[in-house]
């Protein structure tokens, strides 16, 4: 089962590398293809500027999810300094706990959001659906929703080896 | 409402993400006056209608890419060749080399991680005082944040709509007033001290700008680019990652290929954790400013508050106790809409708002309890907290002198700006 968790870990890891590789590789060509087409043959795609944008769309929520993985995310983190480390745990199974029930609802929301620009036909980049290009925000907060849940888990198994770890117990700090 | 409000406020101290926290105050809004929640979709989608956005991930890359390399430790001998003939050289050389470096990499504590490896243990072979030390590295490690192209300078453009090439124009006396301040500091503190002064040489000065010929062409490509109205800010940012991944990478070969992956990484997520932020902020600004919120504040402050000197006081105020628990990105996207009003009411520059703003959030690095250059030095130098605190106090109240400095005397800041 623990071995099951790394490997899934591990790939979910190197999908996400791989994803912001791609992204920002894709992000740096265009921009810096854009600046030679204008400078030296005086052209440009007109969807370049757009889709440069969708690509910070895309890295942002992409991103998000990594920091998520690496537990990242930015905080006020006044407190574990100073509770006691068992209040911490419980602490943080709560505070987890709200982001994920947050990032689900923002995910119901964003599905709504864009079955709605399949019914309408939205469209980005003079013809592309626009739904295409925004299934990364519903599909990121949905990610989100799921990696704040295995905060939690995480959050639960440390405390359970601070509980083997106390009084009783003769291992070395 | 009110009870969501403090709900919230409890969740945040005891450390939930400040997205969620932003996220879930504008659903409560949106569903108190029947929007639908789908307008929280639509906003987070606003993110790709930013201009200019694209200039943090590039330029948050290029910095992550130079810090990996061995560019820091070229820097140091660069300006230890350049600077260290002089009595406290070292202490000016460490001043010099982290501002300069975290203009770059954005203030996100990479510099003390970088460059404090290199200058702490080199300031102690020169015999200087620990507490001096610690306080000196800690203190610099957010010097830079004036100096273009740093990433809150973008942030706040981008926020408040303000032109970022004339940010970029006036942080640079502001910032030099910081840096020349603790110089000040450093040297008159040292001045007893006899320390054996490495003389200068022209062949070292030589031999250092070789090492560094690569590099050197960095800060021309970004302002030249940028103020010769060659390049916008996020092609500028682009040309300097793909010109720093050449060079570190293929050119000088101090990154290996392999190690790419994780550096992207890191970056980005450092980028995605301050754009979501970005993202749920705009939903809530813009509840906010339909409900009138910077309209009611400002006719709340104006009750009390008469003039521009008096409002610029409580605002200093204010943004001290807002930087010593939350951090400097947070802070821009959140705070900004709705000061920006109030201060357009009393007759603040925008662009001298926004190098106040920064000034001031500077000085939350080093505040308790939550400073992220008191932990990260802790962690780094291996020393308890409280030391790090009382040996950073110094430099944090002459750093404090110099934005009262900065606030009061627009000059500085608008100086270079055109117009």
């Amino acid at each position: 089962m623990k071995r099951l968790l790394s490997r899934l870990d591990r790939a979910g890891r190197l999908l996400e590398n791989a994803a912001l590789a791609v992204l920002l590789a894709t992000l740096l060509v265009l921009a810096v293809g854009q600046i030679v087409l204008r400078e030296v043959f005086s052209t440009g795609f007109i969807w370049a500027d757009e889709l440069i944008r969708l690509l910070v769309l895309w890295l942002a929520m992409v991103g998000s999810v990594a920091a998520c993985r690496d537990n990242r995310h930015i905080r006020i983190d006044a407190l574990s300094h100073v509770l006691p480390a068992r209040a911490v745990v419980l602490v943080r199974v709560v505070v987890d706990l709200f982001a994920a029930a947050v990032c689900a609802v923002i995910a119901w929301h964003a599905c709504r959001y864009l079955v709605l620009e399949i019914e309408f036909g939205d469209a980005v980049l003079v013809d592309t659906p626009a739904w295409l290009a925004h299934v990364i925000v519903p599909l990121a907060f949905l990610l989100l929703a799921y990696r704040f849940l295995v905060l939690t888990g995480i959050h639960v198994l440390a405390a359970r080896e601070l509980h083997a770890d106390a009084p009783g117990s003769d291992a070395p700090p | 409402m009110i009870v969501v409000s403090l709900l919230l406020l409890l969740l945040a101290v005891f450390g939930a993400p400040l997205f969620a926290i932003i996220a879930t105050s504008a659903m409560t809004g949106f569903s108190g006056d029947d929007t639908d929640l789908m307008n929280m979709a639509l906003e987070i989608i606003g993110l790709a209608d930013m201009p200019f956005l694209a200039a943090i991930p590039l330029f948050t890359v290029a910095g992550y890419l130079l810090s990996e390399s061995n560019a820091p430790r070229r820097l140091v001998r660069l300006t230890n060749a350049l600077l260290g003939w002089m009595p406290g050289g070292l202490a000016i050389v460490c001043l010099a080399a982290c501002a300069f470096f975290t203009a770059f990499t954005g203030a996100s504590g990479v510099t003390i991680i970088a460059l404090g490896a290199i200058l702490y243990p080199a300031l102690q072979h020169d015999g200087y005082d620990d507490r001096f030390n610690l306080g000196l590295i800690t203190s610099a490690g957010s010097l830079g944040l004036l100096f273009a192209p740093s990433l809150p300078l973008i942030l706040y453009g981008v926020v408040a709509e303000v032109s970022i090439d004339d940010l970029f124009l006036a942080g640079i006396l502001p910032g030099l007033v910081m840096v020349v301040m603790l110089s000040g500091y450093s040297l008159w503190v040292n001045r007893g001290n006899r320390r054996p002064l490495s003389t200068f040489s022209w062949a070292e000065l030589g031999a250092a700008l070789r090492e560094t010929a690569w590099e050197l062409p960095l800060p021309v490509v970004v302002l030249g680019g940028i103020y010769s109205g060659f390049l916008a800010v996020s092609e500028a940012a682009a040309v300097t990652a793909l010109y720093v991944l050449i060079v570190e990478v293929f050119v000088l070969r101090e990154i290996r290929l392999a190690q790419l992956p994780e550096i992207v990484r890191s970056s980005m997520v450092l980028v995605g954790g301050i754009l979501l932020i970005l993202a749920v902020s705009l939903a809530s600004t813009n509840y906010m400013i339909g409900a009138g919120v910077p309209q009611q504040l400002f006719d709340f402050v104006s009750g009390y508050v008469a003039g521009q000197t008096t409002f610029l006081l409580l605002l200093l105020v204010f943004l001290l106790a807002l930087g010593a628990i939350l951090d400097i990105f947070s802070a821009i996207v959140l705070v900004v809409p709705l000061i920006l009003p109030i201060a357009a009411g009393y007759d603040v520059h925008p662009v001298h708002l926004g190098i106040v703003f920064l000034a001031t959030m500077q000085l939350g690095y080093l505040t308790p309890p939550v400073g992220l250059n008191l932990f990260i030095a802790s962690y780094r130098f291996d020393q308890p907290i409280m030391r790090v605190y009382s040996a950073t106090v110094p430099f944090l109240l002459i750093l404090l002198v110099s934005v009262l400095l900065i606030t009061f005397w627009p000059t500085l800041s608008l100086l270079l700006v055109p117009g």
